[in-house]
């Protein structure tokens, strides 16, 4: 087994090695073939290939030395109008040398932008298309100023199906040896949702044990990595503390750092194993998937998962009124 | 080790003391006066408002002049009997070892009722004989009881320092506890102390111990504290109006951010609406106006605003269908506010770790903390190989592998397996 983060290691490097999001990469190809681009925007959910796409393409273009040509920046680490007027304008209007007359600038989260730092990215875009093309990644397009939208070439990403993830981790577990269990294998699609970097990262984690893995391992490093005891929030919002259930959901994302979208996730899953009224589940289901659509819109994780919360204490109430 | 700050970082002698310049003159000319004849006035009433640096002032300058400090306060003076137990050390001019003796009675203020009349009047007759300066410390020498003694008196007054005195007062605290602070942070929590040191120094202590910077972020709460009273009206309105114009008014009518209040009402919602159904009722208000806040950060329409303060008020408010009254229930701090402050650590440490995991994994450090340190820290828990592998791999140190750790036992058996 090798000491690195899977995750990295296994990162595709040319397009040809991608195995999913088929349309997209055929027509990243043809970019290649025509050797231009356009300014471009990669939208999707997290682990689906927008930075590696935008990697390959950029590795296909230039062939080995790429890095040269090429600049990443993260918006959420680098916001602001500054990082963009200053450090792109500086990447973006010197020339590229080689036969290829323009630069690629890779913004990621570039949802995370504020306005005023997207309205200087427009004029830099315009002012420099020559010599750079930009390729922004998200997972919202919406949340992309329309003038931005505009003048790019819109991608959108989606979940990988069981078959594409099945082939990557196939891979890695033949080259790393991986000791896993059809059950095992099953437990990580179905935690990840088709996230392949939650997946591989998964899987990692729950060979680092060292045993053959199998379901539970999958469930333990799952739970693990959330220590947020869900079950737990969700058994004191029922039973009407709702004052305590805040309190828990508060450790869990800013002690522990968890994402909201995880959280959701959990409480999704946790949802359908409770013991209560059939009919109830799918009436919850329906919350959980507008307070889930309202994060990924990016309203603030706590306040809508409170709500959620206060929901559920609503519905234990209701229930034992056989509402 | 956790000694008060306005003691730790007292004034020792009069070039340290901050402000009131013209009265320390006027006291030092006073007291100097001594020397030749004993003056008219026999005592100095200092006055002036709270934490301005009186008493302070008074024993640098006992300890410039090297004069004997005898300090007395109010519980010392609480009868006549008592006042006269040590008077008769101001009737002497020298001490036991020559020494001159300047006399302190501190807190006048704290003279209360009839019982302690007697009080006032010893002090009085004290002054009348005294061989020794005397000096007497009140926040108002105007109060009626102290009409009498007065005219014995030379007053002083003492004046609120100004907020860059009161800055320049914190910034020396700064720099002998090694604590890098922003200028504007000061700036607020002088402000924020009504120009009163003594209080602009504890909360500077209670807001930066054990702390090497201080951001305007970490005292930016602090703002609200002074305006408690300002914020609970306008909650108690959001909470039990009646009508939807009545909710919307308390936020016109009260200069309040509008960021704030929303967590002030959140975090009392489930203390003020005790029934599920209102509680659920009003936290949808409070996402909806989250939905409204998101749309104008994406859009920059800060039109959009009238929403978010129809549904964080009014929405709450009608939110009031079935809590049954239960009388008064305290309005709460935000605790999220306090959340934030506290897992601070925490969460600086994440971001270090997330810097790294960036620089090798193409994803930012915030997504990094959120979406591939847990897996790392179960790694780090269960093999410490491959853990050692990946810390070297993403240049992890010292402090950052006992975090992903979690026990000093694994950390150990980590940073052992780094050198193979």
């Amino acid at each position: 087994m090798s000491f690195e983060m899977w995750s990295e290691k296994y990162r595709p490097k040319s397009l040809g090695e991608m195995v999913n999001q088929k349309e997209i990469v055929e027509r990243l190809k043809s970019f290649v073939k025509a050797r231009n681009i356009p300014h471009c925007i990669f939208a999707g959910p997290p682990g689906t290939g927008k930075t590696t796409g935008a990697l390959c393409l950029a590795h296909d273009l230039y062939g080995e030395g790429y890095r040269e040509h090429l600049m990443e920046l993260n918006a959420s680490d680098e916001r602001g109008i500054n990082v963009v007027r200053e450090t792109v304008k500086t990447f973006a209007r010197t020339r590229s040398i080689g036969e290829i007359p323009f630069k690629i600038m890779i913004l990621d989260e570039a949802d995370n932008m504020t306005g005023d730092a997207q309205q200087a990215l427009r004029r830099t875009m315009e002012r420099f298309t020559e010599t750079c093309r930009f390729i922004l990644i998200c997972n919202y397009s919406g949340k992309i100023i329309e003038p931005i939208q505009s003048r790019c070439a819109p991608f959108r990403f989606t979940y990988l199906s069981k078959e594409d993830q099945y082939a990557y981790l196939q891979n890695i577990i033949k080259k790393e040896n991986v000791k896993m269990l059809d059950e095992g294998l099953n437990a990580i699609f179905e935690v990840s949702g088709g996230d392949l970097r939650r997946a591989i990262n998964t899987m990692q984690a729950a060979a680092s044990a060292g045993k053959p893995i199998d379901a539970e391992t999958v469930y333990s490093v799952v739970g693990r990595a959330n220590p947020a005891d869900v079950r737990n929030m969700i058994g004191l919002a029922m039973k009407g503390d709702f004052i305590g259930a805040r309190e828990k959901l508060r450790e869990m994302i800013l002690k522990y750092g968890l994402a909201g979208s995880d959280i959701i996730r959990q409480i999704h899953i946790e949802i359908f194993r409770l013991n209560i009224p059939e009919q109830w589940k799918i009436r919850l289901a329906d919350a959980i998937g507008e307070i889930d659509f309202r994060l990924v819109q990016g309203a603030d994780e706590e306040v809508q998962l409170s709500a959620l919360l206060a929901r559920l204490t609503e519905a234990s109430y209701e229930m034992k009124r056989g509402v | 080790m956790y000694a008060a700050w306005t003691v730790k970082h007292k004034p020792r002698i009069l070039s340290e003391v901050v402000g009131n310049e013209e009265a320390i003159q006027k006291l030092i000319n006073w007291i100097k006066s001594w020397d030749k004849e004993i003056p008219k006035k026999r005592a100095a009433f200092l006055y002036g408002p709270p934490g301005v640096g009186k008493t302070v002032a008074v024993e640098a300058l006992a300890y410039d002049l090297k004069m004997e400090l005898v300090e007395k306060n109010a519980s010392d003076y609480r009868t006549e009997e008592a006042v006269q137990r040590f008077a008769g050390l101001a009737s002497q001019y020298a001490t036991l070892f020559g020494g001159k003796r300047l006399i302190l009675f501190d807190e006048l203020d704290g003279i209360t009722g009839t019982a302690d009349r007697g009080g006032v009047r010893a002090i009085t007759e004290t002054i009348k004989i005294a061989r020794c300066p005397v000096v007497l410390i009140a926040n108002n020498a105007y109060d009626p009881r102290f009409s009498n003694l007065r005219k014995y008196c030379l007053l002083v007054e003492f004046k609120k320092p100004t907020i860059l005195q009161v800055m320049k007062s914190l910034k020396k605290v700064c720099v002998s506890e090694g604590i890098e602070a922003d200028e504007r942070a000061l700036r607020l929590i002088a402000e924020r102390s009504g120009r009163d040191v003594r209080s602009a120094i504890n909360d500077l202590q209670a807001l930066a111990q054990g702390r090497r910077r201080l951001t305007y972020e970490d005292v930016a709460w602090l703002g609200e504290r002074d305006r408690k009273e300002v914020i609970f009206n306008v909650l108690r309105t959001i909470f039990y109006a009646r009508e939807c114009a009545e909710a919307k008014r308390a936020v016109d009518a009260a200069d309040v951010d509008p960021d704030m209040l929303f967590q002030w009402v959140y975090e009392n919602a489930p203390y003020q609406l005790t029934d599920a159904w209102d509680l659920a009722r009003a936290m949808e208000a409070l996402a909806r106006a989250d939905v409204y806040r998101g749309r104008i950060r994406a859009t920059q329409d800060w039109e959009l605003l009238r929403y978010v303060l129809d549904f964080m008020t009014a929405g709450v408010a009608m939110s009031r269908q079935r809590t049954k009254p239960s009388g008064w229930v305290p309005f709460r701090f935000p605790e999220r506010v306090r959340w934030l402050a506290r897992t601070k650590q925490e969460r600086q440490m994440q971001g270090l770790i997330g810097m790294k995991i960036r620089r090798r994994m193409h994803v930012s450090s915030v997504r990094a903390v959120k979406e591939i340190l847990p897996y790392i820290r179960v790694i780090f828990e269960d093999n410490a190989e491959m853990a050692a592998g990946i810390a070297k791999w993403l240049d992890l140190d010292e402090d950052m592998i006992g975090y992903l750790a979690g026990s000093e036992g694994r950390a150990k058996a980590i940073v052992g397996n780094l050198g193979s």
